[in-house]
């Protein structure tokens, strides 16, 4: 009896531990933690330290002596900056296995927790729909170039979609809020300011999606301006060469309607490469996000992260360092299974 | 074997067909003034070397020629039952219903003839749903019978992805699916060519029951003559885009007439399974986009006079159903 429950447990642990999805949630487990171990030290590395930026604002903002700006800090922060690296660094180890991110600096002491919750949607959110936009978007008119390549529509879009993949989007950010909003006047940029308009009901209204939508425009016009030029040109190759496939011209040949051919077999085969790069333009949106957002002055969790790091806010940037971590990592691995959901040739994990 | 017998009405035709490809250097004469008919139920085979055109000829039949190929003149005449279809003329919505109900054709390059991404019975139905007239379980039905009619298990390979079966499954699967209509007439471009030498043998034998089972027209493309020679009723060879000569199996195989024929059968071992070496023919194919004066063989043959250098022959018969292009065979 004991036996054949021991011989159980040790098949269903033998089961779970080389299913695929269990080594890649181990792997992106293992990165999180290390990720978090650099940023951890590296933030400390940093020169100066909150305490000392919060003085001198004291000294040069309210004209303290540095005496009293030194007493004020003091009651400020509870914390112990001159303990050794490696015992904050496990105190903060045994916090975070309780779930605890620790307490702004600033902000009256916020818990980080509590500003992750209020400001990650909105980047979610942001990032999200700019992937979907650019992603869908850059397929499409990838495929359309293909199809009509060498022709004057094909030659334009090339060249848009390389002059646009090579900008940096921080650049881009920039001349849209220089242009469209300062020089021309085409979008209201102060009143797009934040994540939602102050006094607005959240909800699932009508007014309030629109609201949501209109925070966000540019940021998303950003990410999906740059992101959609790497699309374009990845989905244009792949379809010209699906194209040039064996099983297109037998599918030609077995009289399959031209929609049927563009469709599920030109074009499920031609998006395929695609998905190697999404995880990777996950990361790379996500890790522009606090330069856009705080260029847009859209307010979330990259622009926190742009205002913890003036500030030296150390547990803020941590806890927003870490959960960049994760949605990148999570990210990471949803690309993965829907990718060998598509491509039957590949499990789940493998390379 | 009911070779010359078949004297009945051809089912398909071409009339002095001409194909061509553009490419840096110029035009490619791929086929160059080809008239020949399929007659119903025989098995029609084309051999010549790599580059004479019988891949060519072969996709124009569907009008599936790639990239820069074109009809330059010609026709092509379908008659399955008495009435005329000018292929060449079919709207593409016509052409397209017509493709794999009418001929269906087993490609040259079928290891990547399916769809990675798709089942085996995704593929089936996707054929079957683009023309009108089975149901999905008449279909599934039709499918398992045909894959079992090629000797493969065929509840499992009809739930494969075409990356889980061998080179010779995938043959013999793409087999199977070119019959699920029912075509008038199979194309077959060398079919057994990127396999080994056991499976290609077995692809023959199915191939021949094939011919035997089912009322069907076949054209066989091979540059090996000695496969050709087991499956075909009628042997036409192509020598830089045209046929040389054609005729009965027999004739050609033990009466051949031009000197490109009987250097193809010389170069055919006698030990059957023995290695295969390629043509031992010297000098190669002539340039397609310049092509040479008079015979388009005489550079490599030595039975070559002034008049082959000057003048191309014409195919003129010499023995019953048996024709040649050559001035040294009349
Ligand atoms: N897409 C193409 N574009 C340009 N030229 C082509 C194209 N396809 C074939 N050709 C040319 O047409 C000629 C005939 O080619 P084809 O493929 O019909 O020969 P084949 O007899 O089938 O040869 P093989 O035994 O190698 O299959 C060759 O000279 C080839 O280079
Ligand atoms: S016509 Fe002349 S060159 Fe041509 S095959 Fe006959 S003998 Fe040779
Ligand atoms: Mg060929």
């Amino acid at each position: 009896m004991a036996r054949q429950m021991r011989e159980i447990i040790w098949r269903t642990i033998r089961a779970i531990s080389t299913s695929v999805l269990f080594t890649r949630l181990a792997k992106g487990v293992m990165t999180v933690f290390v990720v978090m171990t650099l940023t951890f030290f590296i933030i400390r590395l940093m020169p100066s330290n909150p305490i000392e930026i919060y003085i001198n604002q004291l000294v040069s903002q309210y004209g303290m002596s540095f005496q009293e700006a030194k007493n004020m800090a003091a009651s400020l922060f509870s914390i112990d900056m001159d303990a050794p690296l490696y015992v904050q660094y496990f105190s903060y180890l045994g916090n975070l296995f309780r779930g605890d991110l620790g307490k702004s600096f600033l902000s009256q002491g916020t818990p980080v927790s509590s500003m992750i919750a209020q400001f990650l949607p909105w980047t979610l959110f942001s990032v999200g729909v700019s992937l979907l936009i650019s992603f869908s978007l850059g397929i499409f008119l990838g495929m359309t170039m293909a199809y009509r390549r060498g022709g004057i529509l094909d030659n334009s879009l090339s060249t848009f979609a390389s002059f646009v993949s090579s900008i940096p989007n921080y650049l881009v950010g920039i001349l849209f809020l220089v242009f469209l909003g300062v020089r021309w006047k085409i979008v209201p940029i102060m009143a797009m300011r934040g994540s939602t308009s102050p006094g607005i009901q959240p909800g699932f209204t009508i007014t309030f999606v629109k609201d949501v939508f209109f925070h966000a425009t540019m940021p998303i016009l950003t990410y999906v301006t740059t992101a959609i030029g790497g699309w374009m040109l990845t989905m244009k190759n792949s379809t010209v060469s699906a194209l040039g496939e064996d099983y297109v011209t037998v599918a030609k040949a077995r009289g399959l309607r031209e929609r049927t051919i563009t469709v599920s077999y030109v074009g499920r085969n031609a998006i395929l490469p695609l998905f190697t790069s999404l995880a990777i333009s996950i990361g790379f949106i996500i890790g522009g996000s606090p330069l856009i957002e705080s260029i847009f002055v859209y307010k979330g969790i990259g622009w926190v992260l742009w205002s913890s790091i003036s500030t030296r806010d150390y547990p803020v940037m941590q806890g927003v360092f870490l959960v960049i971590t994760i949605s990148v990592v999570m990210a990471n691995i949803l690309a993965d299974l829907l990718y060998s959901k598509l491509d039957p040739r590949i499990k789940a994990g493998q390379g | 074997m009911q070779a010359t017998a078949t004297k009945t009405a051809p089912i398909l035709s071409t009339r002095d067909l001409w194909l061509e490809y553009s490419n840096r250097r110029g035009t490619v004469k791929a086929v160059r003034g080809i008239t020949i008919d399929l007659y119903r139920g025989e098995s029609l085979a084309l051999i010549g070397e790599s580059g004479s055109g019988k891949t060519t000829l072969g996709l124009s039949l569907i009008r599936l020629l790639p990239g820069s190929g074109r009809v330059r003149s010609g026709s092509i005449l379908y008659e399955p039952d008495g009435r005329t279809q000018d292929i060449l003329s079919m709207s593409e919505e016509a052409m397209r219903r017509f493709r794999w109900q009418e001929i269906a054709m087993v490609f040259q390059s079928a290891l990547n003839a399916f769809n990675p991404v798709l089942r085996i019975w995704d593929q089936i139905y996707d054929t079957v749903k683009a023309h009108d007239g089975m149901s999905k379980q008449e279909a599934r039905k039709r499918g398992l019978e045909l894959l079992k009619m090629l000797q493969l298990d065929p509840e499992r390979v009809i739930r494969s992805y075409p990356h889980e079966l061998s080179g010779g499954m995938r043959q013999r699967v793409l087999i199977a699916v070119s019959l699920l209509l029912n075509p008038k007439i199979l194309i077959l471009d060398e079919p057994t060519t990127a396999l080994d030498i056991l499976t290609q043998r077995n692809i023959i034998d199915l191939l021949r029951k094939i011919k035997t089972e089912l009322d069907l027209s076949m054209v066989f493309i091979s540059h090996d003559l000695s496969l050709a020679a087991e499956l075909a009723d009628r042997v036409a060879t192509m020598y830089a885009g045209s046929v040389v000569e054609i005729g009965p199996v027999n004739d050609m195989f033990y009466r051949p007439r031009h000197p490109y024929t009987v250097g193809l059968i010389k170069a055919v071992p006698t030990v059957t399974g023995d290695y295969r070496e390629l043509f031992s023919i010297p000098g190669s194919p002539p340039d397609l986009v310049d092509l040479p004066s008079g015979c388009k063989f005489h550079e490599r043959c030595d039975r070559a006079t002034k008049r082959c250098h000057e003048e191309e022959p014409e195919l003129v018969p010499v023995g019953d159903g048996h024709y040649v292009r050559c001035f040294s065979a009349t």
